[in-house]
């Protein structure tokens, strides 16, 4: 396990740092099936009557809907806990324990599968492939923004942009892996997920062997490093303890948990709200999904390199603004019939959803320095579990209640876009409220630990 | 010998192993990208 520490990880002269941000992809695009866990609802649903789910018999779907709560909740939880640890460890050890909880994970579920035990899918799943998730999404964050002190926004950008995407390979490859391993007695998904652990635990251990930490006081060529500190960019550095007792930080915990809440009900639901709204058929909503799953990933490109220019609180200004105009524009675009508006508006919404999850790193950077952003990152992802949970509720809970109130289908999204909205504006609020971190929080010296 | 040294700069080793490692994380994700512009037409078909 030497050859996992901190010491056997410090990049050579020459090291090029372009190598690190396909390091972090390795993780980030393994991880990110998380986001295509749906695929396995239905075949689950009807493990035992494989053809049509047997009643009493049969997981049912709530019951299944919890496998994926429970995972993003231990995302949050061991990102938040773990984030010290993977501060000092480093990048190599982290990614590759990553490696192997996500992928035991996958394979304890698939174990579950097969004996039919729901508790052994949420223990696997949920549990130990949840602590993969959060160990493995914080793991390269740090890194890249030390190897990428000019571009902050674009490196994180590029790594968090995989777990946007990681669902557009998760998706269709387990659909394929499924339809091979199918019979008339079993739909195949136990199978497919010992694959699919085998073959993430070797794309994400590649990952672990090439990344580098970058010698202390390195710096790109021609980079010159700001003396004093800016407006909104602090030189100093703020350690995890400190950090915790700033305003900031719980400013930042609402700006990031707002943001997920409004964008997280909507990916959930996508699919079922488009078919209720203009009638189009499965194979149409279907479509709709994947070009979400897009622009989540592109987003997350785009914005978090855009926040280099243009600062991050103003980047979250615009999330926050434009997110609210489109989506109380939404039911306009219902009661119009005007698909095509409906789609571009979620769309760019959906790109500002993923913006967030990649800017909020570079956000940290500039307020508490470089030294433990890493686990300040952790900390602040239990935003994600929260809004991981409450999103699908509120958007669930709204749409059953005017539907059971005699709203027609079509119209039962109305309130909730507004709702939607609302918190969009509650989190500009939180925005335009982050100042720069008082001098108090520093640390005194400026030492790498 | 001036060649050898020439061929094995490090400068090189680590072109090689970043034409790489962007494949391997790069190839997957265009086929991922392509099946997901492929069914996103279908929305408007």
């Amino acid at each position: 396990m030497a050859f996992f520490d901190r010491s056997n990880a410090m990049a050579k002269p020459g090291f090029n740092r372009w190598l690190v941000p396909p390091a972090a992809l390795c993780i980030h695009l393994c991880i990110g099936e998380a986001y295509a866990f749906s695929v396995f609802t239905k075949p689950m649903a009807q493990a035992i009557g494989i053809t049509a789910p047997k009643p009493g018999a049969d997981w049912t779907v709530p019951e299944l809907g919890w496998i994926f709560s429970l995972a993003i909740l231990v995302l949050g939880l061991s990102a938040a806990f773990g984030g010290k640890w993977v501060e000092r460890v480093g990048p190599r050890k982290a990614m590759f324990v990553a490696a192997l909880c996500f992928s035991s994970g996958l394979i304890l579920a698939g174990l579950g599968v097969n004996a039919h035990l729901l508790w052994l899918v949420y223990l696997g799943y949920g549990v130990v492939g949840g602590c993969g998730l959060g160990i493995g999404y914080i793991s390269p964050v740090s890194t890249l923004i030390k190897w990428f002190p000019d571009r902050p926004g674009l490196a994180t950008g590029t790594a968090i942009m995989g777990f946007g995407g990681g669902a557009m390979i998760g998706a269709p490859l387990s659909v394929l892996l499924m339809k091979h391993f199918a019979s008339a007695s079993g739909t195949g998904v136990a199978q497919t997920m010992f694959v699919l652990g085998v073959l993430y635990f070797i794309w994400m251990v590649v990952g672990s062997l090439i990344v580098r930490i970058p010698q202390e006081g390195w710096k790109p060529a021609g980079y010159i490093a700001p003396i004093a500190s800016r407006a909104m960019i602090t030189t100093k550095n703020v350690v995890l303890e400190r950090a915790l007792r700033t305003p900031q930080f719980y400013l930042l915990w609402l700006v990031l948990c707002l943001n997920v809440t409004a964008g997280i009900g909507v990916i959930g639901q996508a699919s079922l709200m488009i078919q209720d709204i203009f009638g189009v058929t499965a194979v149409a909503a279907a479509g709709f999904v994947g070009l979400i799953s897009l622009f989540n990933m592109g987003g997350r490109v785009f914005w978090a390199s855009l926040s280099d220019f243009i600062g991050r609180k103003r980047t979250y200004a615009i999330f926050f603004i434009a997110g609210a105009v489109l989506y109380a524009f939404v039911p306009t675009w219902g009661h119009l019939h005007a698909v095509a508006l409906f789609v571009l508006s979620f769309l760019l919404i959906i790109s500002m959803y993923g913006g967030g999850f990649a800017t909020i790193p570079a956000y940290l950077r500039d307020l508490y320095g470089t030294v433990n952003v890493g686990a300040i990152h952790g900390a602040l992802l239990t935003a994600w579990s929260v809004a991981g949970i409450a999103g699908p509720v509120l958007i669930n809970y709204i749409r059953e209640y005017e539907i059971n109130h005699g709203v027609a289908k079509a119209d039962a999204y109305s309130v909730t876009m507004y709702v939607m909205a609302a918190l969009l504006v509650v989190g500009l609020l939180c925005d335009l409220a982050v100042r720069p971190v008082d001098e108090r929080y520093y640390l005194e010296t400026q030492s790498v630990t | 010998m001036d060649q050898l040294e020439e061929r094995m700069r490090p400068e090189d080793s680590n072109t090689t192993l970043l034409v790489l490692a962007w494949l391997w994380v790069g190839l997957p994700l265009a086929w991922g990208v392509a099946i997901t512009i492929e069914n996103a037409t279908k929305l408007f078909q």
